[in-house]
């Protein structure tokens, strides 16, 4: 019975029991569901259910060997969240949590694209919630902008689909190109979730806005899934490869100056996708095992890092750098777990980045490709430079701290703990990882040459970056806005569309008149249309006018 | 709990940091270290390499605040 079980869904139906469980055994419930859904990992690969609706084939459940190490990492990822908010009473959280975790581990087992876009719809509808649990006004816009680009890109993956069944009588999953005008549908529509190049703004904008526990299940799933959804589809797509390049490199700048420790690890997971996408842009086995085992440490290393800046808001009220400091004394396990987070994902020797980033290098070298590798050994240093350096140092050391705080409470430093382990166990340990990848490895990370190249460069970053305090070179925290990729919807485009919605609103107004009607008595009460207010309040709504504007725009031009 | 607790910390941080930054130099010395790009086998590359990128990151990132910094809540206004 259980091997027809579509993995992950047994977690969603778990979600909508919450509501009748006892608070007490909610969390039990969900872990439990969590164990029952892990249990497909056993199944092996093959197709395992198919159905046959409207004349469509539906593959709602297949294994291989891509699917595998991301349905384990998502099964860890469900567990580790869960156990961090063991502390919160938040119902609705927990419901969203788990259904969005269902829905991704449901998602990796979609053979073909309709199963996969009802899926990708569910993440963005589950996770929504999340970003919503934050609770804040700004929480609440964030994550409407965060919905309406979530399901843009569901939309773009339909159309993709669509176009592709209709030229093709193919709708499986497939090795797609970008000469096909349904592959740069489905191209676009996994770039938005990967957070492309100014398809980016929605993850820096919602993330840090969601709960202590919300950003940690945040960090873990969508961006993944659309590598994965990326890797199975599109490996070898040269365009990949500056694509990736370019998000590991811009977004480090980003991070250097943002105050929001939260929002500098959202630019940190952007530029370490940029790693992964590198990875699949070069096709080769080597580099799509990379960019797997980059993927899965990724998962557990970041989460770990928003679980020590939860631990660190949900204690001190804030991640704000230029008012955190100091923490060390308080927050001793947090510190540590923190630094162990740190140092994974700076990929030093013996931690887990370290072994899943020289898989990528290794087949960017391998190919010489030498400026592409040296733009990735550079964003190294800037991973450094803000996940390994500014994240610990400006939360829990920088200067003496006035305000006593507790430490993080035990759940969550058993999540973290966990989380910890699993850096130092797989850094050590590789060949465990390795045996999990898609492809058969002869790798062997532990060189000579490599430690020693690495640990030149990290520890001579460091060593700039005493340099630059001592001189006092380096920039003071200042509490401010950095603008990313959202301000062109955010600030841009309604700046352009009020205007003109100003003037539309009159020239309608002055015909009404004509007319011996007042436009505004038409639409009075609940639109207010020449009120300015108006187009304040439903900015979400505009920019979505103009995002589902645009698709219909691009679907006629393929149509014709 | 002292007070200049942080302040020790930091020197003696920064004193270990540099020994091993020294060894690591050193370690270039005494074998070849294969690279995948003959120039990147220069002694102390990858050393060079790290504290150039890093400033450079921080001078740049610091650059830019001239251009995407605004006041916190922009977006409120």
């Amino acid at each position: 019975m259980i091997s027809n079980f579509i993995p992950g869904l047994i977690m969603i139906i778990t979600s909508f029991l919450l509501p009748i469980i006892p608070q007490y055994f909610r969390h039990p419930a969900m872990l439990l569901s969590v164990g029952l859904s892990a249990l497909s990992l056993f199944n092996g690969y093959g197709t395992f259910l198919e159905w046959d609706i409207l004349g469509l084939n539906l593959i709602l459940y297949q294994s291989d060997s891509l699917t595998l190490p991301f349905a384990i990492i998502f099964h860890i990822a469900a567990i580790l969240v869960i156990i961090f908010s063991w502390h919160s009473k938040n119902l609705m959280e927990h419901m969203a949590t788990l259904a969005y975790a269902g829905s991704a581990i449901g998602a990796l087992h979609a053979g073909d694209f309709f199963s996969l876009f009802i899926w990708w719809e569910a993440t963005a509808l589950t996770s929504v919630f999340i970003v919503f649990a934050g609770n804040t006004n700004a929480a609440k816009d964030a994550a409407m902008r965060y919905l309406i680009i979530q399901v843009s890109s569901g939309v773009l993956l339909l159309i993709g689909a669509c176009l592709m069944l209709y030229q093709t009588g193919n709708h499986n999953l497939a090795v797609l190109d970008l000469k096909t005008n349904f592959g740069i549908f489905i191209f676009i529509a996994f770039g938005i979730k990967a957070a492309f190049p100014l398809l980016n703004g929605w993850l820096q904008d919602s993330y840090p806005e969601s709960s202590v526990t919300g950003t940690v299940a945040l960090s873990a799933f969508t961006t993944k899934l659309a590598i994965y959804a990326l890797a199975r589809t599109f490996p070898g797509t040269d365009s990949l490869i500056w694509i990736g390049a370019i998000m590991t490199a811009f977004p480090v700048f980003f991070a250097v100056i943002e105050n929001d420790l939260r929002r500098v690890l959202s630019f940190s997971l952007n530029n370490q996708l940029g790693f992964m996408v590198v990875g699949i842009g070069i096709g080769t086995e080597l580099s799509l095992n990379g960019t797997v085992a980059h993927a899965f440490v990724h998962i557990i290393y970041k989460a770990l890092l928003f679980m020590s800046m939860g631990a660190v808001l949900y204690r001190a009220g804030t991640t704000k750098a230029s008012e955190l400091g100091g923490l060390y004394k308080y927050m001793p396990f947090t510190t540590i777990f923190c630094i162990i987070g740190a140092m994974s994902i700076s990929a030093f020797p013996l931690f887990s980045g370290f072994v899943a980033k020289s898989l990528i290098m290794s087949s960017l070298g391998g190919m010489g490709m030498v400026l592409i590798y040296f733009i990735l050994f550079f964003a190294s240093a800037g991973v450094l430079e803000h996940s390994g350096i500014k994240i610990p140092y400006f939360a829990f050391f920088a200067h003496e701290r006035k305000n006593k705080v507790k430490e993080a409470p035990i759940n969550m430093l058993i999540a973290m703990g966990i989380a910890a382990f699993l850096c130092i166990a797989i850094g050590v340990f590789p060949k465990y990882l390795y045996q999990i990848l898609p492809y058969a490895v002869d790798y062997q990370p532990y060189t000579l040459d490599h430690v020693i190249s690495q640990l030149q460069l990290l520890v001579f970053a460091i060593i700039a970056f005493l340099f630059l305090v001592k001189f006092k070179l380096y920039p003071s925290e200042i509490r401010s806005t950095v603008l990313n990729s959202d301000w062109f919807y955010r600030k841009m485009l309604p700046g352009i569309g009020k205007p003109l919605f100003k003037k539309i609103g009159l020239l309608t107004d002055s015909l009404y008149k004509n007319l011996g009607l007042s436009f505004k008595q038409v639409l009075s009460k609940s639109y207010k249309f020449s009120n300015l207010s108006y187009i304040k309040v439903t900015t979400p709504s505009f920019a979505g006018t103009i995002l589902i504007s645009i698709l219909f725009i691009m679907l006629v031009i393929v149509l014709v | 709990m002292k007070k200049n607790d942080l302040k020790s910390m930091g020197k003696s941080f920064t004193k270990y940091i540099l020994i091993i930054g020294a060894l690591l130099i050193l370690l270039d010395f005494t074998f070849h270290r294969h690279e995948y790009f003959s120039f990147a086998e220069i002694y102390g590359f990858p050393a060079f390499f790290g504290f150039v990128s890093f400033v450079f990151i921080v001078m740049l990132g610091k650059w830019l605040r001239k251009f995407l910094m605004r006041k916190e809540g922009y977006y409120d206004q």
